[in-house]
């Protein structure tokens, strides 16, 4: 029997008030915190008389440690790093300054050079980094501000008062599997907060219910989302120059895909390569971690990674809808940063330095609003209107019609993006509309059992362990660890429906969508197909992937226990 | 004569105090206890050699010496029984500061950090002394340590702190009850076998890991633990109470493994024979 | 005079620690490659007969340290009865086996002499006249080769099964038998131990037991598993699994082995049904011999296997254990 986490019922919760109530330690979170930390300093320096204190300012991170959750390719465009921190390059961890940039088409055993890289991609300017290093180094500058970040503590569940939300409740520790009290229990405190900001990253879990409770995605596109399955490799000396960028796009993905892959060359040997598929694939035997090992296999990558070794893999959806897929982003008691709340260039492949930039933003619409001790809609819808005449919204308003053009398939996609190109992002028509991904998904009837062109992406990988990997050995290398004896944080709203219909229908594709292995149909004599679902929660690497591409929609991630998940270091 | 004997009894009492041997301290419910906590790589680090081979690289993520967590666990605990004082003490670079900080945010009341990377290359030896001398002016009832460090393995620290301090000590312990003469201890023994041993206070005791559930560090706690103080001692302070390593670290590498899969074939009782002749005669497991 | 290496055999219930051998097959193999002279002690009451046996293996000396404070063991008694004997007879080296026994003490002697032990060693070299003594380190990730940086006395304990019992040579005639009567001072021991008693242990701790029998999703069903604990229990050993295998409830928590349960360096790992994935194979690679039985030929657990069964474990099991028994009684 399946126990799923909730909320334990029937607990007195420790109560503790906040002034700001950050969600996530991220980019855009510690962003908001740093600005946030500056505009009172500024303030206290000048009114002696009315002081702010930061004492009540929490940052929330559900990992063990800042940036242990932080996944990314990644490219910085420092262009609001800069703001926050003017000269920040002098002091912050960053890999290398691009020095090329290429992008390929590839088929399966050659590859052609773009002649010309599509202006999106360009790099120069930008920086290689690891986003785990840079967050832990954000990180500790939040705390040398007097600003504490609770690590190891989740928020778990959002507050309300009819239309307000006020305050966060965080994750009940100490609880066993079957839902019961260990020795060790503590319930989760609510922090009542004036002020709650979201900055989950991708498919944030207290977004959600936020979007839910007051239905702000009724005017909007749905979000559409990628998973990025990134390896990182060591690789001989002289391989990737630090600071060289390379995209694909093509194979192994067909036309029925949306994807491509990163590979990028930091320094000491290190070489950062993922492959992003959009989760809006037809086949439900397509396994993403599958797609990355069949890409490394390339004669292109292969030649990079010959005699290197690979020493960390992660995965991490991310949010490819654009500017029509975000949700109205603050309200009574809230805002919604970074990619929570959809701020990602999907042309640029970037989305950092806007979360960096939108946590900017926030924060001094909140310190606007404790200095009037007003944290309605009505001033922190102030961070709405700064965001719409940013320069957030002038970069998203030019790719805002990008992904959904690729809805019909590559070839439509690529004309609609040229056509975009040369009208300011508009295209054929100012709003194109979306589809969720998980709709795209085709029922096994009606497709060929043998998968067709796309056979080599469906199924798990067997890896020969040198070059590719199964996806155990993968996972292994993701340091993901948890609680072992603690609910299923994995809710699936009607296991049921598991066992009966979508085995026949979709074939169980959670045990392919998943780069973790948390899913798996084993045998079970007593279910009319023969099989049960079962989950090995403890491998997840909260990358919120079944959330989103799940076809019946009845599975919801929460948070663990807090202080459990993978651990990026270097990614 | 019951006047005499009432005259007798307080010199009596009075003599006998004077006469019992100078450790045994007065009967006090307070208990103030010293938790020595490591820092160690986590556990499934990658870990790599730096460039001279003689240690890692020190680039990696840092936990709490696993064993230590359990040692501050049960010192906790001890403070909930009796009341007293929890102070947590760790040597090593501005890093380890973390391990201090979850201990005062878990309930400890004091935290002492020997600051300094040079920290991280004593060994035992020199690390017992630089407790000692960071901690010569206190006046502890019981010093815990972890029963060994997660990434050295000695289990060493405690012991040689006990036989520098004169301390009476006990290692791999499950249970501590106080009682009027001290404590009563109970030591884990290999196959099974467990003792109980009576000792007097003050004494250092190496604690068992798993014994307890560990407590989760709460919101306050955490928010309290900024507060609480943090004393730092510099290498300097207690340079002249060490010396050089008695031993030497001469290289690290990974341990090559030469294997040979042998394979057993034919039928299954075929293979049972075969399997149990090598258990028996090359293993020597039967 | 030739440096001496000293070997402190220990005892239990007057008898000794098999693992002491061990010790001594160690002590001869540095006495082989440094020319010094190996010689024994045995430390407690019934020290005189040990110290009888001990005196048949190949050694120049053995010395039978008694005193009636030595029983029962406590730290004080040993390391002020060694003290003794090593301040009135200095080795260079001293030997011993890495018992939770030999934890509680030799730290203490070894810094009241001035000394400092290298502790947990898995073997030695010698090499241009240095010798140095190799342990692991981070959980068994590294090995290290660990010398001493000042002059003896040395002290080394050696961890169990890194030498083997049944190499103790044994000597041409018996060696001579010294007794050494020590003085231990009233007050000195401080501490009282009470008597010794066995507990069932709440929590399993494989990590001390010798023999595992491993079982994986080969072994299909919870039924199935009691041929695997009918194995474990003829070999004389302890039953452990895989991951699944715990997570599914067939056996507790307690008895999982890999990256989220245990990890075990038994003398013998026998893993049935066990594929062989990383998470599991962390937890048990340092085993000292693997064997694997696994249908699969291509199965991950046969690239560390010792010996590799393939085959169906059903087929193979049953026979195994009616000959482990056969052989058992035998003996």
């Amino acid at each position: 029997m399946l126990i799923f986490r909730k909320p334990i019922a029937g607990v007195e919760r420790p109560q503790m008030p906040a002034d700001v109530v950050i969600v996530g330690g991220g980019p855009a979170g510690l962003a908001c915190a740093l600005r946030l930390s500056q505009l009172i300093d500024q303030h206290n320096a000048a009114h002696a008389d009315s002081q702010f204190s930061k004492e009540n300012i929490y940052v929330l991170e559900k990992a063990r440690e800042i940036g242990q959750h932080c996944l990314s390719g990644a490219l910085l465009d420092p262009r609001s790093l800069r703001e926050l921190l003017p000269g920040f390059e002098k002091e912050a961890p960053l890999d290398a300054e691009v020095t090329k940039e290429a992008v390929y088409f590839l088929t399966e055993k050659s590859k052609f050079k773009l002649p010309i890289t599509p202006p999106p991609l360009r790099d120069h300017g930008n920086y290689v980094i690891s986003l785990n290093r840079l967050v832990k180094w954000l990180g500790g500058k939040v705390e040398e501000t007097g600003i504490t970040i609770f690590t190891g503590f989740a928020g778990a569940e959002l507050l309300f008062d009819g239309d307000r939300v006020t305050g966060v409740q965080t994750d009940d520790k100490g609880v066993d599997k079957e839902g019961r009290q260990k020795s060790n229990f503590e319930p989760g405190y609510d922090l009542n907060a004036k002020i709650t900001i979201l900055a989950e990253g991708p498919r944030g879990s207290l977004t959600k219910q936020l979007i839910a409770k007051f239905d702000l995605a009724k005017d909007r596109n749905p979000q559409t989302y990628g998973v990025g399955v990134k390896e990182l490799w060591e690789v001989p000396s002289g391989r990737v120059a630090p600071g060289e960028v390379i995209y694909t796009m093509g194979w192994p993905l067909t036309t029925k895909e949306y994807g491509g892959a990163w590979i990028y060359g930091g320094k000491d040997n290190i070489v950062s390569l993922g492959f992003v598929t959009g989760l809006d694939y037809p086949d439900p035997r397509l396994d993403p971690q599958r797609v990355l090992q069949e890409f490394k296999q390339h004669p292109l990558v292969a030649g990079l990674l010959e005699g290197g070794k690979m020493i960390r893999y992660g995965a991490k959806s991310m949010p490819y809808g654009g500017w029509w897929a975000i949700p109205p982003v603050a309200g009574n008691g809230w805002m919604i940063l970074g990619d929570s709340a959809g701020f990602l260039n999907s042309a640029r492949l970037k989305g950092i330095h806007l979360a960096i930039k939108s946590g900017m933003l926030a924060a001094e619409t909140a310190f606007e609003g404790l200095k009037k001790d007003d944290s309605s809609a009505a001033v922190l819808g102030q961070y709405q209107k700064k965001v719409e005449s940013s320069w957030i919204k002038a970069e998203l308003w030019k790719v805002r019609n990008l992904h959904q053009g690729f809805e019909q398939g590559m070839y439509a996609g690529l004309v609609h993006t040229g056509l975009q190109m040369i009208t300011g992002g508009r295209g054929l028509r100012n709003r194109y509309p979306a589809r969720a991904g998980h709709e795209h998904m085709r029922k096994l009837a009606e497709l060929p059992a043998d998968g067709g062109p796309e056979a080599h992406l469906l199924g798990p990988a067997k890896g020969d362990g040198k070059l590719t990997f199964d996806k155990l050995t993968d996972l292994y290398h993701s340091g993901t660890k948890h609680e072992e004896d603690q609910p299923a944080h994995l809710v699936i709203h009607d296991t049921n429906l598991c066992n009966t219909r979508c085995v026949k229908e979709f074939g169980s594709p959670c045990q392919n969508f998943c780069p973790a292995n948390v899913y798996e149909m084993v045998d079970d004599a007593t279910q009319p197909n023969g099989k049960r679902i079962s989950l090995n929660p403890s491998n997840c690497v909260h990358c919120k992937t079944c959330d989103i591409a799940d076809p019946y929609q009845i599975i919801t991630w929460v948070p663990p226990e807090g202080g459990g998940g993978p651990n990026y270091d270097g990614m | 004569m019951g006047a005499a004997h009432i005259s007798v009894a307080p010199s009596f009492i009075l003599t006998s105090l004077l006469c019992a041997p100078q450790r045994h301290r007065v009967r006090s419910e307070v208990l103030k206890i010293l938790v020595c906590m490591k820092q160690v790589p986590q556990k499934d680090a990658p870990l790599k050699l730096n460039e001279t081979a003689a240690w890692i690289r020190e680039d990696v993520s840092y936990e709490v010496n696993e064993p230590d967590a359990y040692a501050l666990e049960e010192a906790l605990r001890q403070k909930e029984k009796h009341t007293g004082e929890v102070v947590v003490i760790t040597a090593g670079p501005a890093r380890a500061q973390q391990v201090l900080r979850e201990a005062l945010a878990k309930g400890a009341d004091r935290a002492i950090h020997l600051d300094d990377n040079a920290f991280v290359a004593l060994d035992a030896f020199n690390t017992a002394k630089a407790f000692a001398a960071a901690i010569k002016d206190e006046k502890f009832d019981l010093i815990f340590t972890g029963l060994q460090s997660d990434d050295y393995g000695y289990a060493q620290t405690g012991v040689i702190l006990a036989e520098l301090l004169g301390w009476p000590h006990a290692t791999i312990i499950m249970q501590i009850e106080k009682n009027d003469a001290g404590i009563r201890v109970k030591r884990e023994l290999e196959a099974g076998f467990f003792q109980f041993v009576d000792m007097p206070l003050p004494a250092v005791l190496t604690i068992q890991s798993g014994i307890n559930k560990l407590r989760y560090a709460t919101l306050i706690g955490i928010k309290q633990a900024k507060n609480k103080p943090l004393r730092k001692v510099s290498l300097a302070e207690v340079q002249s109470a060490i010396g050089e390593n008695l031993q030497k670290i001469e290289r690290l590498y990974v341990p090559q493994k030469t294997k040979k899969t042998e394979h057993i074939e034919g039928s299954p009782s075929e293979i049972a024979k075969k399997l149990v002749d090598k258990l028996r005669n090359e293993l020597r497991v039967l | 005079m030739p440096d001496t290496i000293l070997v402190v055999v220990e005892q239990r219930e007057g008898k000794i620690n098999r693992v002491s051998w061990e010790t001594i097959t160690a002590g001869q193999a540095i006495a082989a490659a440094t020319g010094w002279t190996l010689e024994a002690a045995v430390v407690g009451t019934s020290a005189a007969s040990i110290a009888a046996e001990v005196a048949a293996k190949k050694l120049a000396k053995v010395y039978a340290v008694e005193s009636p404070k030595l029983e029962p063991y406590t730290p004080d008694a040993f390391a002020s009865a060694l003290k003794q004997l090593l301040t009135a007879q200095p080795p260079k080296l001293v030997l011993m086996p890495h018992t939770y026994q030999v934890r509680d003490f030799v730290p203490k002697l070894a810094t009241a002499m001035g000394g400092t032990v290298i502790s947990d060693c898995i073997g030695f070299k010698h090499e241009n006249g240095k010798l140095v003594f190799t342990r692991q380190m981070f959980q068994g990730k590294f090995a290290a080769d660990v010398s001493f940086n000042r002059d003896a006395p040395w002290f080394a304990t050696f961890q169990n099964g890194a030498f083997r019992a049944d190499k103790a040579e044994a000597g041409a005639g018996a060696a001579p038998v010294e007794t050494v009567k020590v003085e231990i001072a009233d007050g000195v021991v401080r501490n009282k131990p009470q008597e010794v008693f066995k507990e069932a242990k709440q929590a399993v701790d494989l990590t001390q037991a010798e023999i595992i029998v491993s079982v994986g999703r080969g072994i299909k069903e919870q039924k199935n598993i009691e041929i695997a604990k009918q194995l474990a229990e003829a070999l004389g050993g302890d039953l452990a699994a895989s991951r699944p295998i715990c997570d599914s409830g067939w056996l507790p928590m307690d008895r999982q082995i890999g990256s989220s349960g245990q990890t075990v360096a038994p003398k013998l790992y026998l893993a049935l049904g066990i594929s062989g994935a990383i998470q599991h194979i962390v937890g048990m690679k340092g085993s000292r011999t693997i064997i694997a039985v696994n249908k699969d030929s291509e199965a991950p657990i046969f690239e560390i296997a010792d010996y590799a069964i393939v085959g169906n474990l059903f087929d193979i099991v049953p026979p195994l254990i009616e000959e482990v028994k056969k052989v058992k009684a035998g003996s």
